[in-house]
């Protein structure tokens, strides 16, 4: 019973959105006919720009925030997770504060660099600030992962004669990679969802991703009520994500839950 | 069948010390491996076994003290340059890769040209009977299987010297047994030194050439597993070396040691021969061992005692006797041995 | 070998720091100036001039009660809401991992594209609450044209989106706890509430505390959804700290004023986490004495 009230609790509002998409505008003011139409999903498709345009940009930017993240983050997290205990002790408590906090609060910081270094309506440029802000959940995912290598697999690979490089090639990248595949969903999660930054730094309509993309679908209309229209944009920018998440819910879950729980 | 290794001259180890913060965990450590010889470190958990195997592998800094292997001095060279494998006590064994990858990754990396790699690889598979196991990884196979396929992998770097870190630990006993004269040859036939640490003295005593009893970091007593055991140079390494332990009898300022198969049971009021002593001492109660059974008395001030006879004892009233000349004489302060 | 861990840590924690510790220093310089449309768009130094207007500035505080009004609800229903989520996911149940999926998918998605759904479910009249309403006869609610109710329906939505999360987290924590406590305590006849309160919850204390703080430190800064759902309205009752310092900078060009702002509101932020963190440890401190 209970878990029939968390199911509707969490799918209701979206299930409604999908049936509102499906609805001509007439039926959604109380014009009462009971018809179904494609109408407002071709309406978005057909925009200027289209709406597949901004899940394409939202992609281009979460791919890149996710290999950069992981190409910072995995070495630092290995260098903490062998270092003594005490100096790594108090870097990961100070990363886990950074984790905490709400990126919003930097966007000004962030307005004016982009603005000094014409980083602006960029969409690699903007992977900087989201790789920053993704580093450390990844750092603490990736380090509480290492720790979980026990050392005498790296020393026995030592003895056989292996390089850090080599090491890191064929005995610890290898048996991170559940980690790193979580981080990596993490992150790209965090980047497609990202909203002031994105909001700050782009202004092309075209560069728009996702989230700024909707919040001006929005704040578009005033008279009219194109709630079906919105409802497909809605329908349209969460079905990427659920994909996401029913594919890999399992990375997805446990990511969330080792990141929480060396926090 | 054996391995060739190329010739060498041995391990020799002078003043080895470690030290971390205010702990010394080894502290003055001399000792020689010939090649070809098996030399077992004993003792309890903590006495720095384990750190002396880790030092000579280059897994943690020296604090002072040299490490020669067969006329090199390796002291201060990384790992992997040292020409040493290791077995360690869990194996480590690369759990995502099959038994063959495990094996032929570092001679790869190593630059061991293929054709070589894949003969040596097959002749070792063969040694140890891993064939049929080639294509398993670490999870699917038993613990003695495991322990085999670490085996391999150390001998096939060819090493200079092998270090075995409690290899059987892992294992039931019955297969610590079996396993322990085929590990012997083994290791005997690539004429290598070996170095083996265990906190079993049985096993010291039936695996290894000679044995270094270790406690504290410091080493006790280094020589064959007879002349630890009849003529221990101090009480510590006397009550190690033995099952039942050795008893010890306060007597003043001297303690007297006496092993348990020295002791015997005669009849309370007999007359003990020229040179023997007795003192008083009901059974408390019997083990039946099978072969043997220990006798555990109470002998009045001087304790608990045990006593190792064929047969079980009646119900007396027993005397304890023993030839004086079975004694040991200990320090009653130091546990150092007095003539 | 030390030397060559730090160089693998380094660039990672430069980025950090540059992320981090840079922006708010550079806000603390920012708030001594006046950099405005009126000052031609250029720094000037002003001193304490801007923490003056801040104290003084009524709106300022309205949005700091209202903000922390949204907080601490929102976060209240989460930690409750999240508690009893993952209790029932704990349960050896048919179908736990995909309800698991399932009910982590609010957390998935972009807050500001369901904000856009939520405007259209609260609304009035047309939205289903309202349709509902009307069809039983009752007068519909005006969530979003009400200045009382609106920061409801955003409590709500919010709530929607960061229980998973929770949960999740509490989750974890209770997969930490050994089964055999429980047994234990059954053998003892305890009843399921009795376990609750004096094994369970003492144990998930740690995970208790790093959901609270963690949630109120982002609910503090809330402005996606703000933004989208009510756009600060009606009549800025539902508008944010972060609202506010961000509306100071787009629309009203008042560079330094902002700054102020957000510094002002990272300030409370962390005397609220403090004060949660250390009333939490009293409350453990109390609780144990008491045993």
């Amino acid at each position: 019973m209970a878990r029939l009230l968390v199911l509707l609790w969490s799918l209701g509002p979206m299930l409604w959105q999908l049936y509102t998409s499906l609805r001509p505008a007439e039926a959604l003011s109380g014009g009462g006919a009971a018809a179904w139409t494609l109408a407002n999903y071709q309406q978005l498709l057909q925009g200027d720009p289209p709406f597949l345009r901004y899940l394409f940009n939202s992609a281009v930017v979460g791919g890149c925030s996710t290999l950069l993240t992981l190409v910072l983050a995995v070495p630092c997290a290995y260098g903490l997770s062998r270092l003594g205990q005490r100096s790594s002790r108090t870097l990961t408590v100070l990363v886990a504060t950074a984790a905490a906090f709400p990126a919003v609060l930097l966007f000004l910081a962030l307005l004016e660099l982009a603005r000094d270094w014409h980083l602006a309506n960029n969409l690699l440029a903007l992977s900087l600030p989201y790789s920053g802000l993704c580093l450390p959940l990844a750092i603490l995912l990736l380090q509480a992962a290492f720790r979980d290598i026990p050392l005498e697999l790296e020393e026995a690979a030592l003895l056989e004669g292996l390089g850090l490089w080599q090491r890191l090639r064929w005995v610890l990248l290898p048996l991170m990679a559940p980690a790193i595949a979580s981080a990596a969903l993490l992150v790209f999660i965090f980047s497609w969802n990202e909203y002031p930054i994105a909001l700050t730094w782009l202004s092309r309509s075209d560069l728009l991703t996702l989230a700024p993309a909707m919040a001006r679908i929005a704040g578009s209309s005033v008279y009219t009520i194109p709630y079906g229209a919105f409802a497909a944009a809605t329908v349209l920018g969460s079905a990427p994500l659920i994909l996401l998440m029913l594919l890999f819910q399992r990375q997805i879950i446990s990511g969330l839950t080792q990141g929480a729980l060396k926090g | 069948m054996s391995i060739h290794t190329p010739p060498h001259q041995g391990l020799r180890v002078q003043r080895l010390s470690r030290q971390v913060g205010p702990q010394l965990l080894l502290d003055n450590l001399d000792l020689d491996v010939a090649p070809g010889e098996i030399l077992a470190l004993l003792g309890p958990s903590g006495c720095g076994k384990s750190t002396t195997l880790r030092l000579i592998a280059g897994l943690d800094p020296v604090s002072h003290g040299e490490i020669q292997l067969g006329g090199r001095t390796i002291t201060q060279l990384a790992p992997a340059q040292r020409q040493v494998a290791m077995v360690f006590q869990s194996y480590a064994l690369f759990p995502h890769l099959s038994v063959e990858r495990n094996l032929s990754l570092g001679m790869e990396l190593r630059g061991v040209p293929s054709q070589r790699l894949q003969e040596e690889l097959d002749q070792v598979l063969a040694l140890l009977q891993l064939e049929p196991l080639r294509w398993r990884r670490p999870a699917e196979l038993s613990g003695g299987q495991r322990q085999r396929v670490a085996l391999a992998r150390a001998l096939l770097r060819r090493p200079a010297l092998f270090l075995l870190d409690e290899p059987m630990s892992n294992l039931d006993a019955q297969l610590r047994e079996e396993l322990r004269a085929e590990l012997r040859q083994l290791l005997r036939s690539t004429g290598a030194p070996v170095l083996y640490v265990t906190h079993d003295q049985q096993e010291a005593m039936g695996l290894a050439d000679r044995i270094a009893v270790l406690r504290d970091g410091r080493l006790q007593q280094i020589g064959t597993a007879e002349q630890l055991y009849n003529n221990p140079t101090n009480r510590f390494v006397a009550r190690f070396l033995g099952t039942p332990s050795i008893n010890l009898l306060d007597e003043g300022a001297i303690q007297l040691g006496l092993r348990p198969e020295h002791l015997q049971l005669r009849p309370a009021d007999q007359k003990l021969p020229e040179g023997w002593r007795g003192i008083a001492a009901t059974i408390a109660h019997q083990e039946w061992l099978g072969d043997r059974v220990i006798v555990h008395l109470h002998g009045g001030r001087h304790g608990q005692l045990k006593l190792q006879q064929p047969q079980p004892a009646g119900s007396g009233p027993w005397q304890l006797c023993w030839p004086r000349s079975a004694e040991l004489h200990f320090d009653a302060i130091d546990g150092t041995r007095r003539p | 070998m030390r030397w060559k861990l730090w160089l693998l840590i380094t660039p990672a924690l430069a980025l950090l720091l540059a992320l981090f510790v840079l922006p708010l220093l550079h806000y603390l310089w920012l708030s001594t100036q006046a950099q405005s449309v009126l000052t031609g768009l250029q720094p000037r130094a002003v001193g304490a001039a801007q923490w003056l207007r801040l104290w003084n500035d009524a709106r300022f505080w309205q949005d700091t009660w209202q903000t922390l009004r949204f907080s601490t609800v929102s976060v209240a229903l989460e930690m409750l809401l999240g508690l009893a989520i993952a209790l029932l996911l704990h349960q050896p149940l048919k179908g736990r991992t995909a309800l698991r999926t399932v009910s982590l998918l609010p957390w998935a998605l972009p807050t500001t594209v369901m904000a856009l759904g939520w405007r259209w479910i609260f609304n009035d009249p047309y939205g289903p609450i309202n349709g509902a309403l009307s069809a039983l006869g009752r007068n519909p609610i005006p969530f979003l044209s009400n200045p009382s109710l609106t920061w409801i329906a955003s409590v709500w939505a919010d709530t929607w989106k960061t229980t998973p999360f929770v949960a999740l987290l509490l989750l974890a924590g209770l997969q930490t706890i050994p089964a055999d406590l429980h047994e234990a305590a059954a053998l003892e006849g305890a009843s399921r509430w009795q376990a609750l309160r004096h094994i369970t919850l003492p144990l998930l204390t740690p995970y208790l505390l790093i959901a609270l703080l963690f949630r109120l430190a982002q609910a503090l800064g809330v402005f996606d959804l703000i933004q989208v759902l009510s756009g600060g309205g009606p009549a800025g009752s539902t508008e944010s700290l972060a609202l506010y310092a961000y509306l100071n900078a787009m629309r009203f060009l008042d560079f330094g004023y902002s700054a102020t702002v957000m510094l002002g509101s990272f300030l409370l932020l962390v005397l609220l986490c403090g004060v949660a963190a250390i009333g939490w440890h009293w409350l453990e401190r109390q609780r144990r004495e008491a045993h």
